[in-house]
Order: structure tokens, then sequence, then C-alpha cells
């Protein structure tokens, strides 16, 4: 197992005074790998900007360690630490040429002139600038100039690379691409990455690690299909992709399954947690594609067609439960599937192999 | 307790910073020191003496003061001129900001110059220009009474102080975007009611502001009412008088104080209404869009106050240049230029005083005023407070109530400042650049709050310290407000004459001050002489600044007062 290269150690960041501090970032734990790329995923105001900030040494730790490659880093200033951040708006110098911004920290270290341009030039190739060495930032797209903001900073071979949502100000599309690139040049390079943003479908294709945060602290860290698949609570299920739950109690539990009841109809789903015991209250939580519509039955969960809309590669469902909830589902290839119209009786049936239960919050809070 | 523990520990934070940067520490603390020295202690000692009567600590001089018509006259004086003043110029200046900003109306360049020019002069030309047109022997002799009082200082100030007004109400109007009035409009309301509850309400805030600052531009005013109060007493002159003319130091410093309290409560409370950051900028970005199909009333109005307004500032002007060539004024109007070398030859020493002054001062102020507006926009330090406070506080005080305090606090050496500068070429430095700073100050913040923090932040990031990324990131991109401020600040010092009368000497003496003398003397045509070469060098300055901006401003958008 590779060692953690970047390591935060109960970092905490802190606004305000007395009754009023206000703890942005709450003594959280995280390492990284050498060469992974994790993000930072979480609602706006969830702390992640200022863990981002905290390791590229803006902001001060009012507690906790930041480590990289072993050592502390509190103590040095950001302009001496071996990190180098990729910004939002990309804050290039309006007043240099693309040269001259991608050279900048070059030259700060006195590297020779030979040094500078050839360093330049094979990362202004790697990126895909060829041949922009003279425009002023001004005169580039947003496209080009997120590039010229990800060469600055890779050319400095920083430990860790940071990223403070750099797509947000890109159109859609560019988003997408960009992403891509900015994951394979990650790769091949295998420098360290630490990657902010809010959008989670960014989080999940990027990234070897998802941290997600809420209101200071992290929920959860995994893979990009563990915390989709096996999310550790209602928050993290409900930000990252969309969930239906249900609240039901175990009533049978195998070596492979657990069985649980909800309004007396039978839900099997996989086991993942030993610990749970038959009578413990638990949510199922159902991703809308691990639903399906059919024709009512004695055994399944019925509802009604409260609404339906049609995508061509898939229909969108919303269905009213009995006691007034109202699930989403989303059936792919509609056309091979028994379609449904509004105020239709439906039985859902449950793709027993992609869900999840977790354990229910009451619970939780009685503790 | 916990609050305690708090705040002390970001606080040793701060400091800790510091230190790590002690280029940083030593720079902050050298400005707290000047900034002590040349803005509060001068301030300091008017109240001290003001406050002082025999010895004692006592309030016997404002007593003596207010209960005395001779000096409550001035003090009555001063608020019905600034009340005046202030209401017309915000008129004027509003009608001329509608008519730049939303009217089709031909030739707004020229407009635009003609209204601005009265701040690149010096203030008193046009206090000149008025007696040389309505004084005894003027052109219109008699035409409106007698200049010599309320009536000559209203008609004076107004054309000088106007155009405050109109800068600050062309920026309030060019932020109401215009599809606001089209909105009214496809509502149905008519252009006057789009005036009466949109515009005006928009602009309220910024109307109030615009009165305060010419309010306090005509409280302060000196070089008018010098030349042309007559029996009209106002704080400012009498202030002068008492000190000058009496040996009063205490009187005058009364006097000042009593002229100072209104001024800066005038002043915070424009900066309060400013902060207060009205609906305007709720709007969004504004469009350029103007209005084409205004109707005739609204129109006739705004033109005609355009056109008199523009075509008096001519008048006067024009007076001054013609009365220099005059061969003796309203008695023989030969045209001679024996003024011109009549003035050279008395007048080479000030000229000369006055351009070594100007020219080393300049580029100090410069490049304080721009390290202190960074200080104070993108450091955190325990004082930034004080020094963004103090740095600030001269543009409030009246330029009197300066001067005096520069003779009370520099005439003999004390703890802070171990030399006397009395007398010295220094003193007028050191008075002008601590003068001239809050403008300077003002573009610079303006400049540095446009720059994204993180652009240097990523200088940062790349390894740069502080002082490095200032000098290659941030002083880069200040460059033109820079230079404006350059612009500026030469102007203001050629021209500047209230503070600067207390403290020029026999060694040391400036062109404003010599243009007063030969008012004095009645050398009505050698002054008006001295005043052109006075606009001519300025107008050579800035056209030069400007071009050295345009050239390597980069494209860069770069404003100068004379655009």
């Amino acid at each position: 197992m590779k060692q953690n290269y970047l390591e935060l150690k109960k970092l905490a960041k802190s606004f305000g005074k007395g009754d009023e501090t206000f703890f942005a970032v709450d003594h959280i734990d995280l390492g990284v790998k050498e060469g992974d790329l994790v993000t930072l995923l979480g609602p706006s105001g969830c702390g992640k900007t200022t863990t981002l900030r905290m390791i590229a040494g803006f902001h001060t730790p009012t507690s906790g360690d930041v480590l990289i490659d072993g050592y502390s880093v509190n103590n040095i200033p950001p302009n001496k630490r071996p990190t180098a951040m990729v910004f939002q708006n990309y804050a290039l110098f309006p007043h240099m040429t693309v040269f001259e911004n991608i050279a900048y920290g070059l030259r700060i270290r006195k590297e020779s002139p030979e040094d500078v341009r050839k360093k330049v030039s094979d990362i202004m190739n790697l990126i895909g600038l060829e041949n922009l060495e003279d425009r002023q930032p001004r005169q580039l797209s947003g496209g080009q100039q997120q590039r010229v903001s990800l060469a600055r900073a890779m050319v400095m071979e920083p430990k860790v690379l940071l990223f403070d949502e750099p797509l947000s100000n890109l159109d859609a599309k560019l988003r997408v691409s960009t992403r891509l690139e900015i994951r394979k040049l990650q790769q091949r390079v295998g420098i360290t990455s630490v990657y902010v943003t809010h959008d989670q479908e960014e989080a999940m294709t990027l990234s070897d690690q998802v941290v997600v945060m809420n209101k200071g602290m992290i929920e959860q860290i995994g893979s990009p299909s563990e915390v989709y698949s096996h999310p550790a609570n209602r928050f993290v299920a409900g930000f990252i992709g969309k969930a239906n739950f249900l609240e039901s109690v175990v009533v049978k539990v195998t070596d492979e399954q657990i069985i649980v009841s909800h309004q007396g109809k039978h839900i099997a789903a996989p086991r993942w947690d030993k610990q749970l015991k038959v009578n413990d209250k638990v949510v199922v939580v159902a991703r809308p594609e691990s639903i399906i519509p059919e024709l009512p039955s004695e055994d399944l969960v019925e509802g009604i067609v409260a609404d339906s809309v049609y995508f061509g590669s898939q229909m969108l469902y919303e269905v009213e439960l009995p006691d007034g909830k109202v699930l989403q589902i989303e059936v792919a290839d509609p056309q091979y599937h028994v379609q449904f119209e509004r105020g239709h009786r439906v039985g859902l049936s449950f793709k027993d192999r992609s869900l999840h239960l977790l354990p229910s919050e009451e619970k939780k809070d009685a503790l | 307790m916990k609050k305690f523990k708090f705040s002390n520990t970001t606080r040793v934070n701060d400091l800790r910073k510091m230190i790590g940067e002690p280029f940083l520490l030593l720079a902050i603390l050298v400005v707290l020191y000047l900034l002590i020295v040349f803005v509060i202690f001068p301030i300091f000692q008017v109240f001290k003496t003001s406050l002082s009567y025999e010895g004692a600590l006592s309030l016997q001089n404002y007593f003596d003061v207010l209960s005395r018509s001779y000096y409550i006259t001035p003090l009555i004086n001063s608020m019905v001129l600034g009340v005046i003043v202030g209401t017309i110029g915000t008129i004027v200046g509003f009608m001329f900001a509608y008519a730049i900003t939303r009217t089709p109306m031909k030739g707004k360049g020229v407009f635009r110059m003609i209204a601005t020019f009265p701040m690149v002069s010096p203030p008193f030309v046009v206090a000149l220009a008025c007696i040389l047109l309505f004084g005894r022997s003027g052109f219109f002799a008699g035409a409106i009474g007698n200049i010599y009082g309320l009536t000559g200082l209203v008609i004076v100030e107004v054309i000088a102080y106007s155009p405050t007004a109109f800068l600050a109400l062309v920026g309030v109007l060019h932020a109401i975007d215009p599809a606001l009035e089209e909105a009214a409009m496809d509502c149905g309301a008519s252009r006057l009611k789009i005036f009466r509850t949109i515009i005006f309400p928009l602009a309220t805030p910024g109307l109030v502001s615009a009165w305060l600052l010419v309010f306090i531009q005509s409280l302060a005013d000196f070089g008018n009412p010098m030349i042309l109060s007559g029996d009209f007493a106002v704080l400012s002159v009498q202030a002068y008088l008492q000190i000058t003319g009496m040996f009063d130091l205490a009187r005058g410093s009364t006097l000042a104080i009593l002229l100072l309290i209104p001024t800066v409560v005038a002043f915070y409370l424009q900066k309060y209404l400013l902060s207060k950051k009205s609906y305007v900028t709720v709007t969004g970005k504004p469009t350029s869009a103007t209005i084409k199909n205004l109707e005739w009333y609204i129109k006739a109005p705004v033109y005609a106050v355009c056109m008199f307004f523009a075509a008096v500032v001519l008048l006067f002007y024009g007076m001054v240049v013609w009365g220099s060539f005059q061969k003796l004024w309203g008695v023989d109007s030969t045209l001679t230029l024996r003024n011109y070398v009549q003035m050279w030859k008395m007048g080479k020493g000030y000229i000369v005083d006055s351009l070594v002054i100007s020219v080393i001062v300049t580029p100090i102020t410069g490049v304080l005023s721009m390290f202190i507006a960074y200080l104070t926009t993108r450091k955190q330090f325990p004082g930034r407070n004080f020094i963004e406070f103090s740095s600030m506080l001269t543009f409030a005080v009246p330029g009197t109530v300066v001067g005096i305090g520069y003779i009370l606090a520099f005439n003999t050496p004390s703890i802070l400042m171990p030399f006397t500068l009395t007398g010295t070429g220094f003193i007028i430095m050191i008075l002008l650049v601590f003068r001239n700073l809050p403008v300077g100050i003002r573009n610079g913040v303006a400049a540095i709050q446009q720059i994204d923090p993180s652009i240097e932040e990523a200088s940062i990031d790349l390894g740069a310290d502080s002082s490095l990324t200032f000098r290659k990131i941030t002083l880069p991109m200040i460059t033109p407000a820079f230079f404006s401020g350059l612009a500026n600040c030469f102007v203001r010092s050629m021209t500047a004459i209230s503070a600067i009368i207390f403290v020029v000497s026999g060694k040391w003496n400036l062109i404003t001050v010599a243009v007063l003398g030969f008012v004095d003397n009645s050398q009505y045509a050698q002054a008006a002489a001295m005043s052109l070469l006075l606009i001519a060098i300025v107008l050579i300055a800035l056209g030069l600044i400007k071009l050295f901006t345009d050239r390597m401003g980069r494209g860069m958008n770069s404003s100068s007062i004379l655009e």
C-alpha cells in the first residue's frame, strides 16, 4: 500500500470570535496517496475551498496540520510551499504574455533562461497551447485561458497540484472535454492533486477518491463507485446523484441478503452492513434507475403514477406511494418496458443488488 | 474569556506574519511615523492651541469667539455661502451630468472639457476674472451690483466647484441603467414622471453626496474669498488674518476649529452615504444606450443651463486672457505684451520655486499614496485602520486649518520632529505631499480593488513573496492609476494656496502666492498673465503625462482628469 503523500491532521479553520465562532473546516483528517487525484465535493459553504486554501497556505489553520511528503508545511508561507494552484477565474496576469505568465514562477526560482524556455515550451506542447506564446491573456478564449492557468501551475512541478473549481467558468460542452483532458494529463504526469468542485458529475469522472464534505466536516471518503453505491448516510446519498429513501424495518437476515419490510411489502437488499439485526429500523436507498414500475401485484410496493416524462432514451416517472411519498424513477430504453401514464396504478420492483441500506437516522438521533 | 483568547491569537498571528516580512514591517512603521507627525500632530496642535487660555486648559477662547458678533458673523457667513453654493453647484452639476449621460446633446466632449476646466486652474482665477468683468473698472462694471461680497462669491464658487458635483454625478447617472427608464416608459410613465419616480430617487444619495462635497469645498475655499469677500467675512480668511495680521494664534486656531468641525462632519456624512451603496449597483451592468427622442421640455432647460454655464466659463477665462494683454485695465485697452515681461521679471523666482517643489513633490506623493493604498486594501496588520483614517484626514480638513497646524507644529523642534521646518522648502514640500496624498490613495484603492486578489495569490503561489508580487504584478497593473495620480498631484501642487500661504517664506515662494500679491496691489493684468502661465504649465504637464501613460498603458484603461 502506498504511503499518504499529502495528509491533513485534525485540520480546522474557524472564523469569528467567542460565541459566534464558526468552524468553516471542523477538524478533518484526510490522506492522499502519491499520484492520486482527490476531489473535495460538497455544497457551497461546506469548507472545501477553505481546506484547499489551507493546503496552499493562503489560510492559516486555526489548529491541526498539513503534511506534504511527511513534513509539516504549517510554517511555510504559500510562496515557499511545494504546491501550485489552478484558480477558478484563472488569475492570469493581464499585463504579461502567455509565455511570461507560464515562465513567471520559473523565473522567480531563478532558473536559467534556457531551462525556462525549454520547460515552458514543453508544457505548452503537452497542454496544447502551441504558437500562443506571444498572446495577451485577453486575446484567448476561456478554454485557452484555463489551459494557460493549468500550464502555469504544472510547469512548477509542484508536489501537490491544487484545483479551485477550475471549470466553473467554461460552458457545458467545454467543461466535459476539459475535465477529461485534465484527468489524462494528471495521470500521465502522475502528479498528486486535490480538486475542489461542487459538481458531482465532475467529481465522479475525475477522481481516484471523492471526499464528500458538508458543514465543515467530511461525510464520506471513497472511490466514485463507493460513494455512489454505498453512501455512508442520507446526505451523501442525496448529494451524489438522485436517491429515494424508504423507511423500513429489517425482517430477515441471511448470509447474502437482508430482507426489509416497507409498509408490509418485502424488499431484498445486499447485506453490506454486517451489524443490522432483525427489527432494526433502516432506510432503503434506491436510485431512480434501480426501481422498475410494473403491473401491480400482491407482493410489490404499490403506487400511482403522478407524472411521466418521455425522453426517448429514458422515461422519468414520479410515483406517489399510499403514504404520500413521491419516488423518482428512471427507466432506460422505455420501448422495451411497459409504459404507464398519469393515474395508472403500478407495482414497484426493486433491483435488489443495486439497493443500499442505511441505519435509520431516528436511531442515530436517539443515541 | 474565550472571546479574548481568540482575538488575541489572531492578532499574534498577524504580528508573526509581519515579522516574517521585515521590509514590510519597517515600511509600515515609517508610514505610521510620517502620518502621526505630518497629519495628526499639526491638527492636534490646532486643537491644543484653541483650548489653552493663559497657559491653562479652557474653553475660554470659544466663549470669547462665540460671544462676539465680530467672530460669529464669519461663521454664519461661511455656512450661508456653503449652503447656497452647494445647492446651486449641485443643480448645475446635475444638469451637466444629465446632459452628458442621458441626452443626445452635440459636442459632449467640448462641454465636458469646459465643465471640468475650472478644476485644473488655480482656484482664484475665477475671482480674478470676476473683478475684470464686474469690478469697479470692469467690462460690465456695476452690472450685478457690488461683487465684493456674497453675490460675487456665489458666482465665483459655483463656477469653481460645480465641476466637482458634475464629476460625482456623471458616475451616479451613468450607473443607472437606461433599461430602467425604458421599462418605466413601457409601463406608461411620461418622461417627467420617469424623472420624478426613477432617476431622481435613484440619484438621491449621489445628489446629497455631491452637495456635501461642494459645501465642503466652499467652506474650505481661501483664494476666492481672499480676493472677493470684501465686507462679507468668512472663516477661512478671518482665521488667516487673525494669525498673519494680529499674530493671535489662539483666536486663529479657534476659528480654524470652528471651520474644521462642519467640514469634517460633512465629509464623514458623505463617506457614509457612499458606503451605504445606493440601489444603483443592484441594477447590474449599465448599457451605453442613450435616449434618442427626448421631449423638448426636458431638453430645453437642460441644454439652456449647459450652454449658459459653458458660456460663462468661457467668458471668465476669456476675460483673463484678454486682460493679460491690456495696457492698463479699464483705462487703456491697447494690446501689449508688457504685462508678461513685467510678470516674468518680478515672478521668475516664484515660478522656478513652484516648479521645483511640484516636480519633487509629485513622484513622492505618487509612490507613497500607492503604497498606502496597497497596504490598506491588501494587508492585515495592527494599525491598518489608523493608517486608513489618518491618510484620508487631510482631505476633509480645510487647508487653512492644516496651514495653521503646520505653523504651530513645526516652528520649534519637538520630540516628534527634532528640526525646525518653518522657513525651509521642506515644510512646503511635506505639506503638499500630505495634502495631496488622499487623492492618490483614492485612485490607488479604486485601481487595486479592481484587481482580483487571486491574481496576486497566483503570484505568491508560484513562489514570489509579497514585495516581489507588488513590484511585478500589482504595480504594473495600477500604473495607469499611478500616472493619473501624478497628474492630479502636480495640478494640485501648482495651484495650491489655502494651506501653503501659511508656510511660504522669503526664500521659498510660489506662483499662487505671487498672483494673490498682484491682485492685492490691483495689478490685475500681471495677475492675469501669471495665472495664464500657471494654467499653461499645468496643461503642458498634463499633456506630457497623458502622452506617457498612453504609450505605456498597453491599452489598459487610463483615466486622466482631463478626459
